[in-house]
């Protein structure tokens, strides 16, 4: 299967950089155009304004740094990386994002949380293996 | 029972770094996750010490209520300063038409369930219509921005309308259960003579002193809020009306300064908050929520319930189609902070005969359908009544 638009999750993660150096090989490998989704989740029913503010200023700092390093990675590679960061649910709209702009992969790192984390929160990783609407491959 | 001040000092503080922890984990907001986790321990230790036939419980002491209620102040002057004037000056017919009727209907719906069907006492049965009649602006931000609608004009309107709700809260609270005295004259002229200049205060003051580490504007904000509050309650009033208002009046100079705002924020939710949302947890009884499960149910209805007579139809008027008019029905009918806060207040305030408003069972019922009104409206809004959207980039590079 040859892909042609390869989607990348960036959480800035050890786990998200592993699946960014594989992201980069494909898309060397299949000449495919490569994006980065960052999503910047606030907190749920806040007390007030400011705390999801301060929640969303700490994420645009965390991805800022996140993006940079993820660009360094990719242009050394000779690679063109597009990044995009949006708020909301992060399986949402990662999946939202797929469907609107067709990509055909989505690489995403794996991240490992207590079995009992996963079965009351659910995994993202589990929830994009699920959703997305095209082949998505972890890495671990 | 601990005695030291440090120690239960060190307990409380202990509470709350679990619940920020918790919070980070499970991204809810630690609010929230305080009133919980003062749910749990406040029920939890007496529990714990039963069994060693001991009465424990957490404690709550003077300077633990000064400091809840400090927090509670200057979250309600942060609620007002969180405002965009420009925002609301743009859309205030309709946000003030929704936002008025998105108060008032449930004001008097509850406060009618509560005096007729509950046989809650008249004031009472007012703290209830104060204390569900609240939109929760913080939990429709989040809301707004997870959904891009925070930049689009329908967005600003209906954070906007709930602003305006809630100064019909504050000024309830503000207002009816005051002294009409001369402490009451003493405040209401305090605050003519205040407000006006305060905006004008604060910014010489953000000019000539922002940055110092003393923080001078910060101390002057603060003393205006300490005399106010001082004022009004000496009036038998609420501290938090003249906050919310004072937050509102310097809301346009503030918003140039977001520097100053965040050291207030950082010393507000990490030495204030905590303590009063752990205190309004640890006040509900659990045996009060499992005896008055059907009380919680009928208030929450009647909650909901009232919002839509009200704002659903006013919505419409404004021209917004159904599911627009739904989505900003649902989302006005969630509540959070200032519910919190109605209730508190009609906790700790006394009638003449020396009754609380409100006694435990009741506050906690109203907490309870407090928190649920968080939950619920917004689940039901995003899941079903979302209008549609496209994805909006914050930035990046994106192609």
């Amino acid at each position: 299967m040859v892909h042609k638009k390869i989607l990348h999750g960036l959480d800035g993660s050890k786990g998200s950089f592993n699946a960014l150096e594989e992201a980069i090989e494909l898309a060397k490998r299949y000449g495919a155009e490569l994006h980065t989704v960052s999503v910047e989740e606030v907190p749920h029913y806040p007390g007030t304004v400011g705390e999801v503010i301060e929640a969303k200023h700490a994420a645009n700092g965390k991805f800022g740094q996140a993006m940079q390093q993820a660009k360094d990675m990719a242009k050394q590679a000779g690679i063109d990386l597009h990044c995009h960061v949006f708020t909301g649910h992060e399986v949402k709209t990662i999946v939202e994002f797929v469907k609107e702009k067709g990509f055909d992969l989505l690489v995403i790192g794996f991240m490992g949380h207590s079995a009992l984390y996963d079965r009351l929160m659910g995994s993202t990783c589990q929830g994009l293996a699920r959703l997305a609407p095209c082949a998505v491959l972890v890495v671990k | 029972m601990l005695e030291s001040p440090w120690l239960i000092a060190a307990l409380w503080i202990g509470l709350a770094l679990l619940a920020s922890m918790i919070s980070i984990r499970v991204g809810i907001s630690v609010a929230l996750i305080e009133i919980i986790v003062g749910v749990v321990a406040g029920n939890a230790i007496p529990w714990v010490g039963s069994l060693f036939s001991t009465q424990a419980k957490l404690e709550t002491t003077p300077w633990i209520n000064f400091l809840a209620s400090f927090g509670a102040i200057l979250l309600t002057f942060l609620a007002g300063a969180e405002i965009e004037p420009d925002v609301l000056r743009k859309h205030w017919k309709p946000s003030l038409a929704i936002g008025f009727v998105s108060f008032l209907a449930p004001f008097l719906g509850v406060m009618a369930a509560a005096y007729y069907l509950l046989h809650w006492s008249a004031q009472a049965s007012m703290i209830a219509g104060v204390a569900l009649s609240t939109t929760s602006v913080a939990v429709v931000y989040a809301v707004m921005l997870e959904t891009g609608l925070n930049k689009r004009d329908i967005g600003k309107l209906i954070l906007a309308s709930c602003f305006v709700t809630d100064l019909g809260t504050v000024l309830a609270l503000g207002v009816m259960f005051a002294n009409y005295n001369w402490w009451l004259a003493l405040f209401l002229g305090v605050s003519a003579v205040i407000m006006p200049f305060a905006p004008r205060l604060t910014q010489r003051f953000l000019r000539r002193y922002e940055g110092q580490v003393s923080e001078p504007e910060i101390k002057l904000l603060l003393l205006m809020l300490f005399v106010l509050g001082g004022l009004a309650a000496a009036a038998n009033s609420e501290a938090v009306l003249p906050a919310y208002i004072l937050g509102l009046v310097v809301a346009g100079v503030l918003r140039h300064h977001k520097e100053t705002v965040y050291h207030i924020r950082v010393a507000v939710f990490a030495l204030l908050t905590p303590f009063y949302f752990l205190k309004a947890g640890a006040l509900i009884s659990a045996n009060a929520i499992a005896q008055g499960a059907l009380v919680i149910l009928l208030l929450l209805l009647v909650k909901v319930a009232a919002k839509f007579v009200g704002v659903y139809p006013t919505a419409k008027l404004f021209k917004m189609d159904n599911r627009v008019s739904m989505y900003t029905t649902l989302l006005m009918s969630t509540g959070l902070t200032f519910g919190t806060i109605s209730a508190m207040f009609g906790l700790n305030h006394f009638d003449a005969q020396g009754h609380s408003l409100i006694n435990s069972d009741q506050y906690s019922a109203l907490v309870v359908v407090v928190i649920a009104s968080a939950v619920v409206p917004t689940l039901i809004a995003q899941k079903w009544f979302q209008p549609q959207h496209e994805l909006l980039e914050e930035n990046g590079n994106g192609a």
